[in-house]
């Protein structure tokens, strides 16, 4: 998959993070898509079809995790990638992003590098067809 | 009935003591009596056998009597129907007196007979006819003795024919005492057994009823003493394993009775106690993961912002600025770890950090902080050496923390290392991992090896400042080591540097 063209759906309700998120992935050459709340997540999900979703899981309105949910209940939207953005040392955060069918896991604060190769990871590996 | 009166003893509105006292004194007072009766029967039982031989003796006094008035009889018709002398007028005489003063002496002792028997009508009866008839014997013997005296033979034998139904009357009467002596005798004898029998079966029940009275008394006593102390027994555990909505319900009005108000008062008191404590901890717990949350969201932005400018986002860096912007950098992780730590040691300390057990392997853990802190070691040109053998078993525990353990005793040896080599090792033995991190640093004072896992204490004293750090990481290790029922040490000397142990076992359950 070519890097232009790429869209990312970043869900994130604090202005702070998503200008940074915007920042790092418009300068690593992402298109990037911005939602605040988890309705507007799932909205944007269904009508901008994104290659991958950054979701913070702590959001105002349904979280990130009841999100996810909704975006991999939705057969036409399973197949997208989703990396679970969480607080750091909420013990079990993994576990409950892998239960509501999120692909990858990273824990703030992350390194913007880090960020960079797991999203890569995840748009190489493509997406199983049914997450289990 | 054993309960109601185990119950009825414990209401008693008196002390432990006094209970116990009225107890023991009971008994005694039991025994006294049981002397007293024993004693009482004995000289009854003496009475009667002094009574007894009495009656013998009046029996042979009786029997003498009546041989007496027997000879007295014959000697008066054989002396007044034969001619005799004065002599044996004389003798006559003596002999009728010498009967009077027996039957006199007789009838003292059927008094004192009667004293202990009680007095026999008939017998009386009998004495008084013997008494009278022998009155007109004598005053007929004297009278017939003087007119023979004085030669009127015929004239005394007929006097004397005409007494002799009266002498007849005297041999009746002194045998019928005799026949009813003998009767009272049989009828004592009777009485005595029976007066036995009463008194053994006396005894023997007040010795019975003392005997049941006293396992009656010291059952029930002890029972109304000793079901409270099981019941506060019981409480008391209640209570220490942090169960508060029981009361003891104890009906003694005794000092056990003010016990038990008591231990319910103090079970109300550190009910509430609790309930506002573990109200507090909520509190506490939720407002610092609340505080840490919120704390940490503009640092991870100010940190964020900064790497993108180090890494160029932005464009190009003037050295200078880059410089003052690492230390911003630097700055902002270290307090993002002390964020961390707080928030970790809090969730410790409220007991709300539950470890998510897993399969792991120790060599994996092992292998992973070598790779996280390999460049560290790097840096200050340290050796980093793993010695895992292959055939370590697969521990179960909760491998983040585990390696958080680790992570930490690594970091601490590479830190405080100027040259040499930090060594991790690992064995099991016993069922139990056995960690060791020895290194070549400075090594602990003997004072400083408690004290460096206490929160914020760093060895010789020092603030944390010059190693970087937050004082904090030993003591979440060891912490994190006691959840999983396990042990923290080190071995040290000061110059010849440090090895820390910890010891986990290999399965941790829940």
């Amino acid at each position: 998959m070519g890097l232009m063209g790429t869209r990312i759906l970043v869900t994130e309700d604090n202005e702070d993070n998503r200008h940074i998120l915007r920042d790092l992935l418009t300068s690593a050459g992402y298109e990037v898509i911005e939602a605040v709340t988890g309705e507007e997540g799932v909205r944007l999900a269904e009508t901008q079809r994104p290659d991958l979703i950054l979701m913070d899981v702590q959001l105002p309105g349904f979280d990130g995790y009841e999100a996810t949910r909704r975006i991999k209940g939705n057969l036409a939207l399973r197949q997208i990638p989703v990396i679970a953005v969480t607080s750091y040392a909420l013990s079990g955060d993994d576990v409950k992003a892998r239960e509501a069918g999120c692909d990858a896991y990273v824990a703030k604060p992350f390194s913007p590098r880090d960020l960079l190769v797991k999203i890569r990871e995840c748009l190489a590996q493509g997406t199983p067809g049914a997450p289990s | 009935m054993r309960k109601w009166l185990i119950q009825l003893v414990a209401r008693v509105p008196a002390t432990a003591h006094a209970k116990l006292l009225a107890a023991f004194l009971a008994m005694v007072a039991l025994l006294i009596t049981l002397g007293v009766v024993g004693l009482h029967e004995l000289s009854t039982a003496n009475k009667r056998a002094e009574a007894l031989v009495n009656l013998q003796q009046k029996i042979v006094s009786y029997r003498e009597l009546q041989h007496d008035a027997l000879v007295q009889n014959d000697s008066v018709s054989t002396a007044l129907m034969v001619p005799s002398g004065e002599l044996e007028y004389e003798f006559l005489l003596r002999q009728v007196n010498q009967f009077r003063s027996d039957f006199d002496r007789l009838r003292s002792l059927a008094k004192d007979a009667a004293r202990f028997l009680g007095p026999v009508p008939q017998e009386n009866q009998a004495l008084s006819q013997i008494l009278s008839n022998d009155d007109q014997l004598i005053k007929i013997v004297a009278y017939v003795v003087d007119v023979v005296r004085r030669g009127h033979v015929a004239e005394g034998r007929d006097r004397l024919m005409r007494a002799a139904p009266l002498a007849d009357q005297l041999e009746l009467s002194t045998g019928k005492l005799v026949v009813l002596a003998d009767a009272e005798m049989a009828a004592s004898i009777k009485q005595t057994r029976e007066a036995h029998v009463h008194s053994r079966w006396m005894v023997i029940g007040f010795a019975a009823g003392s005997i049941g009275l006293a396992l009656v008394l010291g059952y029930v006593i002890s029972w109304s003493l000793i079901g409270p102390v099981k019941q506060m027994d019981a409480q008391l555990k209640r209570i220490a394993s942090g169960d508060f909505s029981d009361r003891v319900e104890v009906q003694n009005r005794d000092e056990l009775g003010a016990l038990a108000a008591n231990l319910n008062h103090m079970n109300e008191e550190l009910g509430q106690l609790y309930q506002q404590l573990e109200g507090a901890s909520r509190h506490k717990s939720a407002f610092l993961a609340n505080m840490s949350h919120e704390l940490r969201t503009p640092l991870n932005a100010i940190l964020g912002y900064t790497e993108l400018i180090l890494d160029k986002i932005y464009g190009e860096v003037p050295d200078k600025i880059r410089e003052v912007l690492e230390r911003v950098q630097n700055s902002g992780r270290h307090l993002l770890g002390l964020i961390n730590d707080v928030l970790d040691l809090s969730k410790i300390e409220a007991g709300q950090l539950t470890l998510a057990l897993s399969d792991y392997s120790m060599a994996d853990v092992a292998q992973t902080v070598v790779a996280a802190v390999e460049s560290l070691a790097a840096e200050k040109k340290l050796t980093l050496t793993m010695t895992v053998p292959p055939d370590l078993p697969r521990g179960r525990g909760d491998e983040r923390r585990i390696t958080q353990v680790l992570l930490n005793l690594v970091g601490n040896a590479i830190k405080f290392t100027e040259a040499g080599e930090v060594a991790i090792r690992a064995t099991v033995s016993d069922g139990q991992f056995l960690v060791a991190v020895s290194d070549t640093g400075p090594g602990i004072s003997e004072q400083d090896q408690q004290r460096i896992f206490e929160e914020f204490q760093q060895g010789d004293g020092s603030s944390t400042r010059p190693k970087g750090g937050t004082g904090l990481g030993l003591t979440i290790a060891k912490r994190i080591v006691e959840l999983h029922r396990g042990r923290v040490w080190v071995q040290s000397i000061l110059g010849h540097g440090s090895t820390f142990w910890f010891a986990l076992p290999v399965i941790v359950e829940r």
